[in-house]
C-alpha cells in the first residue's frame, strides 16, 4: 500500500483557508451586521461581542409580520413589498421564459425549416449584448413609446427576452438527446405534435428544464441595471431598493443587511428546489444504450 | 384484417433515389418479413408503411383505402421499435396503456386489456416498474406488449430481437411463431436475419440495394433463388459460387473451372441456350457436397483441401479451397477431417444452380 495520506504543503492549506474566507467572510459580516443595533455597528469597541437581535428583520418586514413590533415607529413598507415584487417578477418571467424556450427549442431541433441554423445561432448570438447596452434603448421604448416603464409586465419582458436565447440554447442540448424512436413510437401510439411535446419529450427534459429555471430565476432576481432603469417606487425590486437607500441623509446599515440576507433566501430555496429535479439518466431504459 | 398493397411507391431523400418505384402486395392475415443486408431499405418500406416517412410517389393501399397520406395514428397500424422505444418516465402498466389512454379509453377497460396482455406475455409482475429496471429481454417484452394492447389490424416489427443475445433471440422467435398463429393479424416484420425470415414469414420479401429481389415462401427462396443475390443471401452456411465455363463436349453439358468439372443435368442445355458467352456462375449449397465414393468416375468428383473444420454436433462445417476459391462444405459429422488433407467429393447435378454472369440471374 502506498501512502494514501500524504502530507500537503502548508501553503496549500493556507491557500485554501484564504479562499474560504474570501468566499465566507462577507456572508458573516451580512449576518452578524444584520444581527446587531445600529449602535453597536458603528461603535468601534464591540467588534466581536455584541447582543444578537432580530429587529433589523422585525424592521424590514414589518409590513408582513401579523404583529406590529414595539421598536418599529413607522412601519416603511418599501422592503416587505420589494421582496413581494422581486418574486412576482423573477416567478413570472422565468415561467414564460421556460414554456416559450422549451417550445422555442422544440422547433429548432426536430422541425425542419428554412433560416433553422441561422436562426438558432442567432439566438445565441444575442445573448452576447450587455444589458449596460440595451438599457438606454429599452429605457426609451418602454417608457415613450409603450408606456410600460414601472410596471411589473414591463420589466417582465425584458427578462423573458434577456433569458430566452439562453434557455433555448440549453434546453435544444437536452431535447436532441431524447432518442427520436420515442417521438416516434408516441406519434405511432396515436400521439399528435402537441401530446408528443407534452406528454413525452417535457417529462424526459425536466432535469434541462430545472437547470434552465435555476439559471433565470437567479437572473431575475439579481437584475439591477434595468429594474433600476424602469421600475417605480410601487413595482422595485429588491436590489434596486436596497441601492436606494443608501441615502445622504441615513444609511441603516442593519436593515441593508437584513435585507440582503432575505434576498439571499429564495434563490437557495428555488435552487434547492429545482435542482432535485436534477437527476441524470432521465431517458435509462428508453432505448437500447 | 385489410390487404396490404404497394403501389409503384416510390422514395426519395432530396435527390438521391432510395426506393425506386416498387410494387408489393401482402395477403389478408400474412406474416411478411422484409429481409436483406442494412442499407437495402427495408426499413424505410417499414417506416413508410408505418407513415414516419413520406412517400414521395405511388400509393399504399390497405384494402381500397390509400393511406399515404395518412399521419400514423389513422392508419389502425401498431409498430414495434428495434431499440424498444418505450417511455422512460412511464411505469411499464403506464406505457403500455399510452396509446389507450390518449384514445379515452374507460380506464377499467384499459386495465383489463393490460392485464390480459401482461399475463400472454409473461410481465404482470413487471407492471409497475419502471424501463430503467428491465432486461432487454422484459424491454422487448413490453415493447411488444405495448403494440398488442392497441388491437390495431397490422403490426409492424422493426428488427425486434437484433439487440437480444442469441438464446434469448431463439426463445422470442418462437414465441412470436406462436402469436402469428393465434393472433388474426397482419404482421410486416423487418430484419436482417435470414433465419428469423425463413422460421416466421409466410411471405418472405428479400431486398438489396433498394431493389425487391424476390419475394415468396421460404421454400421457394431456398430451392428457386431468382438470383445469385437471394442464392447467396437465403441458406446457411452460405452458397458457394464459383466461376466456371460451359463447355458442351456433345452428349453432356459440364460447367467446368480451375480443378472441377461438373455434369449438369439435360433441362439445363435448354436454360442455358440464349447465354451470349459460356463464361457463368455456378452455385452450390454447402450441403449439396457428399464424400466421394472410392468407384467415383474422375470427371464428376472435385477434390477439395480442407482449411478449416467446425465441428458443430451432428453437421461439421469445412472450409476448403480449390484453386483460388473458397467453397464450403456441410457433412454429417460421421467422418474424421484432418486440416490440411485433401479429399474428394461428388455433388449432386440437380442441385447446381447456373447464374448469369452478367445479369446475375438464375437460369
Amino acid at each position: 500500500m502506498s501512502q494514501t495520506h500524504e502530507r500537503q504543503n502548508p501553503a496549500f492549506y493556507a491557500l485554501v483557508f484564504a479562499l474560504v474566507m474570501m468566499a465566507i467572510g462577507p456572508i458573516y459580516l451580512m449576518l452578524t451586521t444584520s444581527l446587531r443595533l445600529n449602535v453597536d455597528i458603528m461603535s468601534d469597541a464591540s467588534a466581536l461581542f455584541f447582543m444578537p437581535t432580530l429587529r433589523n428583520y422585525e424592521t424590514v418586514l414589518c409590513d408582513v409580520l401579523w404583529y406590529t413590533p414595539e421598536h418599529v415607529g413607522y412601519c416603511d413598507p418599501t422592503f416587505g413589498r420589494a421582496l413581494g415584487n422581486s418574486l412576482i417578477v423573477a416567478l413570472i418571467s422565468t415561467g414564460i421564459t421556460l414554456i416559450v424556450g422549451c417550445m422555442a427549442a422544440y422547433a429548432l431541433v426536430r422541425f425542419r425549416f428554412m433560416g433553422r441554423g441561422t436562426l438558432s445561432m442567432t439566438t445565441l448570438m444575442m445573448r452576447m449584448v450587455p444589458p449596460a447596452v440595451l438599457l438606454v434603448p429599452v429605457f426609451g421604448i418602454w417608457t415613450f413609446q409603450y408606456h410600460m416603464d414601472g410596471t411589473y409586465a414591463g420589466i417582465i419582458l425584458v427578462y423573458v427576452a434577456m433569458n430566452l436565447p439562453f434557455v433555448i440554447w440549453i434546453l435544444q442540448s437536452f431535447i436532441v438527446q431524447v432518442p427520436i424512436q420515442l417521438e416516434e413510437a408516441a406519434r405511432i401510439d396515436g400521439a399528435n405534435a402537441f401530446q408528443v411535446f407534452f406528454l413525452v419529450v417535457l417529462p424526459i427534459i425536466k432535469p434541462g428544464l430545472a437547470a434552465a429555471s435555476i439559471f433565470t430565476f437567479r437572473i431575475a432576481w439579481n437584475e439591477f441595471l434595468i429594474a433600476n432603469a424602469l421600475l417605480d417606487r410601487s413595482t422595485r425590486t429588491v436590489p434596486v431598493t436596497i441601492v436606494n437607500s443608501l441615502t445622504e441623509y441615513d444609511i441603516d446599515w442593519g436593515v441593508i443587511m437584513a435585507t440582503g440576507m432575505l434576498l439571499a433566501i429564495p434563490p437557495i430555496i428555488f435552487t434547492f428546489v429545482a435542482s432535485k429535479q436534477i437527476i441524470t439518466g432521465m431517458t435509462a431504459g428508453a432505448v437500447k444504450g | 384484417m385489410p390487404r396490404i398493397r404497394f403501389d409503384s411507391v416510390e422514395k426519395r431523400f432530396g435527390q438521391t433515389m432510395v426506393l425506386p418505384p416498387f410494387d408489393l402486395d401482402f395477403d389478408d392475415g400474412e406474416f411478411t418479413v422484409l429481409v436483406g443486408p442494412s442499407g437495402c431499405g427495408k426499413s424505410t418500406t417499414l417506416r413508410m408503411l408505418a407513415g414516419l416517412e413520406e412517400v414521395t410517389s405511388g400509393e399504399i393501399w390497405f384494402d381500397d383505402r390509400p393511406i399515404s397520406r395518412l399521419e400514423p395514428k389513422d392508419r389502425d397500424i401498431a409498430m414495434v421499435f428495434q431499440d424498444y422505444a418505450l417511455y422512460p418516465h412511464m411505469n411499464i402498466a403506464k406505457n403500455m396503456s399510452f396509446a389507450l389512454r390518449l384514445q379515452k379509453v374507460p380506464k377499467a377497460e384499459i386495465d383489463a386489456k393490460v392485464a390480459k396482455v401482461a399475463e400472454m406475455l409473461g410481465i404482470e409482475q413487471l407492471l409497475g416498474r419502471k424501463p430503467g429496471e428491465l432486461s432487454g429481454g422484459q424491454r422487448q417484452r413490453v415493447a411488444m406488449g405495448r403494440a398488442l394492447v392497441r388491437d390495431a389490424s397490422t403490426f409492424l416489427f422493426d428488427e425486434p430481437l437484433s439487440n437480444l443475445d442469441a438464446k434469448l433471440r431463439g426463445k422470442m422467435r418462437t414465441e412470436l411463431a406462436e402469436m402469428r398463429n393465434t393472433l388474426d393479424k397482419n404482421m410486416v416484420y423487418v430484419t436482417h436475419d435470414q433465419v428469423e425470415a425463413m422460421t416466421l414469414g409466410d411471405r418472405i420479401v428479400v431486398m438489396a440495394n433498394g431493389l425487391v429481389q424476390q419475394q415468396g415462401s421460404a421454400e421457394d427462396l431456398f430451392k428457386t433463388p431468382a438470383n445469385k443475390f437471394v442464392a447467396g443471401f437465403i441458406g446457411s452456411p452460405t452458397m458457394n459460387f464459383l466461376d466456371a465455363t460451359l463447355v458442351d463436349d456433345g452428349g453432356t453439358l459440364t460447367a467446368q473451372g480451375p480443378g472441377f468439372s461438373f455434369a449438369l443435368p439435360p433441362s439445363m442445355r435448354e436454360r442455358t441456350a440464349g447465354l451470349s458467352g459460356p463464361e457463368v456462375i455456378a452455385g452450390i449449397r454447402p450441403a449439396s457436397f457428399a464424400l466421394a465414393p472410392d468407384d467415383a468416375p474422375a470427371g464428376s468428383r472435385i477434390d477439395l483441401s480442407i482449411k478449416v473444420s467446425e465441428y458443430l454436433g451432428t453437421q461439421t462445417i469445412l472450409v476448403t479451397t480449390c484453386g483460388d476459391h473458397e467453397i464450403l462444405v456441410e457433412l454429417d459429422s460421421g467422418a474424421r477431417f484432418q486440416r490440411g488433407t485433401t479429399m474428394g467429393f461428388v455433388v449432386d447435378p440437380e442441385t447446381i444452380m447456373i447464374f448469369d454472369k452478367k445479369t446475375e440471374l438464375r437460369l
